[in-house]
Parts: structure tokens; C-alpha cells; sequence
């Protein structure tokens, strides 16, 4: 046989592509990979450690029952440093990787936002914690929420101090990034609907050291009750003491942060007697409390919404996977999609079209320094 | 005018804060030429301290307050040691990074040793505060104030009638002339470096049962106090302490007659306005550069 230039060309070159070719080859077929980009450093450092144990205990539990496909699921986890440049920068590490099929994004909306565009540029699904409405609503097809909007939780804010605490003077004191400004303007817009627009609205910024001036304003505006949309948890604990410190003792009704572990524990008794919604109340559900033991178990610590998400999406993605029988984008998504009456530890997944996984909140109160579960309120639409 | 005071008093609390911070600047300015960008931090690991000693070991509070002190004075003299010293012969550049870089390693090893979660330090006081009038009080922020009085005086006696104080001051303001008066200028730089720890220490411990304790207090208190020292005046011990005071109070009441979330903008903004039209600060000097 004669070898032709052609020939030799060829053969060498699929000497060098093969071991390549074979390594990736291995390296995609060893274990489905799921990236996760999370604060390890930065102000959320401890939230984003919660984050990872939620995440972590789904992955262990989705190992245990046979893993994805007939594969081990591996988590790669990426710093988001809880900056936006620092999650578009984990998100693009991550991105880099072909083998990762799926990712789990942020549960701050600032940051989603950020990163946003990268993930329709990529191409695949990314399950996100952050709550600003406009996430879901900016046709972006890759971006699926495992927590109720703030939408809903305006919403619900509002229906609980009007309808169940017969309250209309409101004070509204929210945070003046992404979340912040989406949620307050959000319970505005829903207590406008119940004829009780607030009387103040007050934005801060986070990391401030002082709220007197804050304080003061609830307390000129003559409110009679006060609904607060806070980012981080040592904002809250300052801004509660020194709400109490000043005597304003109105009640209370906040966004998940006010009923949170690290500021119920932080602001101890200011926080007291205060009602916050949560997307993750342990005695709301069977897989709540489930959820809730597993967690207890594993981590001698009580969960919140931090490690709930990411064991929702952790959970749903690895059974959508399974259902969608390979890890081609859209059909994860559609299988995200089709998911209906799934109970997560959050509540009820009933995906809608937007991504949108869940439509309600729970109210639950701060019981000298214990979290009770008061009701559940959800919306159809 | 209830409101006035209030505001009054609480931007008195906090600029108290800045000042001490900013104090901590001042001082190893005078004696080394650098700003030291890891004066914040020394607050951070001070308070940090007093968690470990006052609540994870339960001992009791004035002795975990002197444990901490002495710890910072610790960590002032290996400061010194270990990023000023090396780099002493070295332009100011050089030296500011390395304070930059410490500042970095102080934080993560924080991070690293204690975790990401904010801590909860108990104040000096059993009672929170005290009511005058319509007027709260906050009994931290008095004891604050207080301390802050003190160091005022003190710092006036120690640099202008102690010995020590003098020498420290030549140094400050001509270290070869320091030195061939016979004054030992290491020993004066590392006695500089302690007492700026501690100051910063100090500050702190003080601010920690307000603002919680976490890695990032520090950076965030820091940030301001500089911006205080180039108010009063870089270098000038009197111009830190007015230039903390006076900041803490515009911007509590820009913050609550103009706009709360511009409150930290209130800060920068009297700063860049003193760089334009007073770039020597309230009490510096008109020539910049020393001759």
C-alpha cells in the first residue's frame, strides 16, 4: 500500500487529536458536573457557606438514590466574592468548562443581573435565588428561580399588614441596590392595589454604620406599621436596635432578612415580635420539615432560605436531567418546565413559562428569638 | 430640635469612631512618612479578640479587654517587624502596598481561623442607654465619646510633656536630626507602631457592640477615618480628631435633610472639596512637602 501525503496527514493527525479526544471523552463520561458560583469571600462569605451545605446535602442525597443518568453528580464551585465582577468572573470560569451542564447562580439579584448576560450567550441553564421580578421577565430563557419573586412577596407583605394585621399607615425602608429598590417598590405598587399607599419610602445604602436618620424618618412619618426590604444581616441587626433604642415599637413585617438565622440572632430581642415572609419555614410543609431534619443532621444548625434554594435546585435539576435523558440545554429546560405539584423544601414547584418555579411566600413570626410558622399566602397568577 | 440633638449626638458617636481610627493614621504618619491602609484591620482583630476571650472562653470583661490591648500591642510590634521595617530605606510606595497586602492577610486569616459569621460583642454596660428628654442616648456611643475626650487630653500630655512624647515628635518631624541627638529611632518607630495598633485596638473594641463584629468593619470605619485625616489635615493630631468629628456629623445630617442613601456620599464629597480648595486640611501646614 502506498501512503499518501494525504494519508500521513491524517494519521498524524489523529495520533495527536486522539488522546485528547479520549481524555475528554473520559472526563465527560465520569461524572455529571453542575457548577455552582457562590460567596466563599465577601460581606455573604456566611451565607454563601449555607449555600453550599444545602447544595451539597442534595448532592449527597441524589448520589445516594444513583446520581444523574446513571453518573455520580460533582458540584465544581466557583468565588463569587459577593461582588458582581467576582460572579461574572466565577460564572465564566465555570463557563469555560463544556462538561458542566447546568449551573446554580445567585440568590442576589444584583447579581444575576450581572452575569445575566453571560448565560444567554452560553446557553444553558442556570438556577438562580435572586428575587428582583425582572430576572425572569428580561427573555432570558436560561434563568430558573427557586424562590417566589418579589412580586409575590411584596405582595404578600402588603396582604398580611393590611388584610390580617388591619394596618394602612405604612413606612416602607428598603435597601437601594438591585433587591432593595425591586422589593420596596414592589410592596409600594401591591399596597397602592389595597388602597393603602405608603407614607414613606426610604431607601439606604448598604454597609451604612449608622440608622438614626432612617429611624427618625419612620418615626416623623407617623406610620403605623413598617415594611422593610433589608440586604444584608448586619444592616438589619443595627437598623432594629436602633429602631427600639428611638421607641418606635410599630409592628414589623419584612423581607426574608428580618426572619433570617444570623439576624435573629444578631439583633436578639429588637427583632422580637416581628413578622417577616419566608420562602422557607420548616413547618410549612412535609418536605420542609424533611428538608429541615436532613439539615439539622448533617450540620447541628437550623436552615433558612440560604440552603434551601440550592437543595431545591439541586434536586429538581438532577431529576429534570434524568427526565430530559441527557444534558442537551433545552431539553433540561424543557424538563424544568414540565415539572408541575413537585414539593420542594421551599413549597410547591409549579414552573410557569418566565422560569418562575414558585408563586407564594409563608408569614412566619419571630417568637422571642424562635421562628413560628404563621400562615401560607399564594397567588395564581 | 429634639431631632437636631438627636442626630447631633449620634454624629458625635460615630465621628468619635472615625476620629480614633483616624488617630491610629496620623500617628504612623508622622513618625514613618506612610499611611498605614491596614489601620482598619487592627480594629477588626481587636474585636475579634475580645469575642474570643470575653464570649467563646467566658472570661471576664475588663481582662479580656487588657488581653486584647496587649495582643494588639503584639501585633503593632510585629507589624512593624515584619512589613515596615524590611522596607524602611525604601520609597513611601513600596511600604504603603506592603500595608495594603498586611491589610489583605489580616482579613482572610480572620476569615480563615474565625468564619464568616458576624459575631455579637456585649457592650461595657448593663444598661443599653440612657433617655434625656426625647433624646436616646446610646451608652456606647457615650462611653465612646468619653474615651475619645480622654485621648484628646492624654495625647496632648504625652507628646508635649513627657520625654518619650518629645522624642517621638523629633523623630516624627526629622529622624536624622533624631537620631544624632542620640534619640534611637527604630525604638521610637516601634513604640509608634503600638500605640497606633492599640489605638486602632481600641477603637475597635469600642465600636464592635454597635456595628457587630465581622471581617469587614474594619475596611469600612478605615475608608472614613482617612478621609477624616485628610480633612483635619494629614499628620496633625488635632485636625484627625476634629476632621473624624466633623465628618461622623455631615454625614449624619446630610443623611437625614438631604438623602440617606447619599449618606456615605457626604463624606467623599467634603473630601474631594478639601483636596480642591484646601488641600492641607483644617490645620496642615500650607507647604505640603517638607523641606
Amino acid at each position: 500500500m502506498k501512503l499518501t501525503r494525504r494519508d500521513f496527514a491524517v494519521t498524524i493527525a489523529a495520533g495527536i487529536a486522539a488522546p485528547n479526544i479520549i481524555r475528554s471523552a473520559r472526563a465527560q463520561g465520569a461524572t455529571i458536573k453542575l457548577g455552582m458560583c457562590v460567596p466563599v469571600t465577601g460581606p455573604a462569605a456566611e451565607q454563601g457557606l449555607w449555600a453550599q451545605n444545602g447544595a451539597k446535602l442534595a448532592l449527597a442525597a441524589v448520589n445516594k438514590a444513583g446520581g444523574v443518568l446513571g453518573k455520580q453528580v460533582e458540584l465544581v464551585i466557583e468565588d463569587d466574592q459577593t461582588t458582581n465582577p467576582g460572579i461574572v468572573l466565577a460564572f465564566s470560569k465555570l463557563a469555560a468548562q463544556p462538561d458542566i451542564a447546568a449551573f446554580l447562580g445567585s440568590i442576589r439579584s444584583t447579581q444575576v443581573m450581572a452575569m445575566a448576560p453571560d448565560v444567554l450567550k452560553l446557553g444553558k441553564p442556570v438556577m438562580i435565588g435572586g428575587t428582583n421580578p425582572d430576572l425572569t421577565h428580561m427573555g432570558n430563557p436560561w434563568l430558573f428561580r427557586f424562590r417566589p419573586n418579589d412580586n409575590y412577596s411584596g405582595r404578600v407583605i402588603a396582604d398580611y399588614g393590611v388584610n390580617t394585621l388591619g394596618k394602612k399607615k405604612w413606612a416602607i425602608v428598603h435597601s437601594t441596590d438591585a433587591f432593595g429598590t425591586a422589593g420596596g417598590k414592589a410592596l409600594s405598587d401591591a399596597l397602592s392595589k389595597l388602597g393603602a399607599p405608603p407614607v414613606l419610602d426610604q431607601g439606604y445604602a448598604n454597609q451604612s454604620q449608622d440608622f438614626t436618620p432612617v429611624v427618625l424618618a419612620v418615626k416623623q412619618s407617623g406610620a403605623d406599621v413598617l415594611g422593610t426590604y433589608f440586604t444584608f444581616e448586619n444592616d438589619l441587626g443595627i437598623f432594629a436596635r436602633q429602631l427600639r433604642q428611638l421607641g418606635v415599637n410599630i409592628p414589623w413585617v419584612g423581607s426574608p432578612s428580618v426572619v433570617a438565622v444570623s439576624s435573629t440572632k444578631l439583633a436578639g430581642p429588637a427583632l422580637f415580635g416581628t413578622y417577616g415572609v419566608a420562602d422557607y419555614a420548616e413547618d410549612s410543609s412535609e418536605a420542609s420539615k424533611a428538608f429541615g431534619k436532613a439539615y439539622r443532621d448533617a450540620y447541628k444548625t437550623a436552615p433558612d432560605n440560604q440552603s434551601a434554594w440550592p437543595y431545591d435546585a439541586i434536586t429538581i435539576l438532577s431529576a429534570a436531567i434524568n427526565k430530559a435523558g441527557s444534558t442537551d440545554p433545552t431539553k433540561i429546560r424543557e424538563a424544568i418546565l414540565a415539572l408541575k405539584k413537585y414539593a420542594g423544601a421551599e413549597g410547591e414547584y409549579n414552573f410557569d413559562e418566565n422560569g418562575d418555579g414558585l408563586h407564594g411566600y409563608n408569614v412566619v413570626r419571630n417568637e422571642k428569638g424562635t421562628i413560628v410558622y404563621d400562615k401560607h399566602i399564594d397567588f395564581n397568577d | 430640635m429634639d431631632l437636631v440633638l438627636q442626630l447631633l449626638f449620634t454624629g458625635i458617636g460615630i465621628g468619635a469612631v472615625y476620629a480614633l481610627v483616624a488617630l491610629g493614621f496620623v500617628l504612623i504618619f508622622r513618625a514613618t512618612n506612610v499611611v498605614n491602609f491596614a489601620q482598619g484591620e487592627f480594629s477588626m482583630v481587636a474585636a475579634y479578640l475580645m469575642v474570643v476571650f470575653a464570649v467563646d472562653l467566658g472570661w471576664p470583661y475588663w481582662l479580656s479587654f487588657l488581653l486584647a490591648l496587649a495582643g494588639m500591642a503584639l501585633l503593632g510590634a510585629i507589624f512593624n517587624l515584619g512589613v515596615y521595617y524590611p522596607l524602611r530605606h525604601r520609597t513611601f510606595l513600596p511600604v504603603i502596598i506592603a500595608t495594603i497586602g498586611a491589610s489583605i492577610l489580616l482579613a482572610n486569616s480572620v476569615l480563615a481561623i474565625y468564619g464568616p459569621q458576624p459575631q455579637v460583642l456585649e457592650g461595657w454596660f448593663e444598661t443599653p442607654g440612657i433617655q434625656l428628654g426625647s433624646v436616646y442616648l446610646d451608652s456606647q456611643y457615650l462611653l465612646i465619646i468619653a474615651v475619645t475626650i480622654v485621648l484628646v487630653i492624654f495625647n496632648y500630655w504625652f507628646f508635649e510633656h513627657t520625654m518619650l512624647g518629645k522624642k517621638l515628635q523629633a523623630t516624627s518631624q526629622d529622624k536624622e536630626m533624631a537620631s544624632l541627638l542620640g534619640i534611637s529611632v527604630s525604638t521610637m518607630i516601634m513604640i509608634t507602631f503600638i500605640y497606633s495598633a492599640v489605638l486602632g485596638g481600641l477603637a475597635g473594641i469600642l465600636v464592635a457592640p454597635v456595628l457587630f463584629v465581622s471581617i469587614q468593619m474594619g475596611s469600612t470605619i478605615a475608608l472614613k477615618a482617612f478621609a477624616a485625616t485628610i480633612i483635619g489635615g494629614f499628620g496633625d493630631v488635632a485636625g484627625a480628631i476634629i476632621g473624624g468629628l466633623a465628618l461622623g456629623v455631615i454625614e449624619t445630617f446630610g443623611a437625614a435633610y438631604v438623602s440617606v442613601p447619599y449618606k456615605d456620599g457626604f463624606a467623599f464629597l467634603v473630601l474631594v472639596a478639601f483636596l480642591i480648595f484646601r488641600p492641607q486640611g483644617i490645620f496642615g501646614e500650607r507647604v505640603a512637602e517638607k523641606a
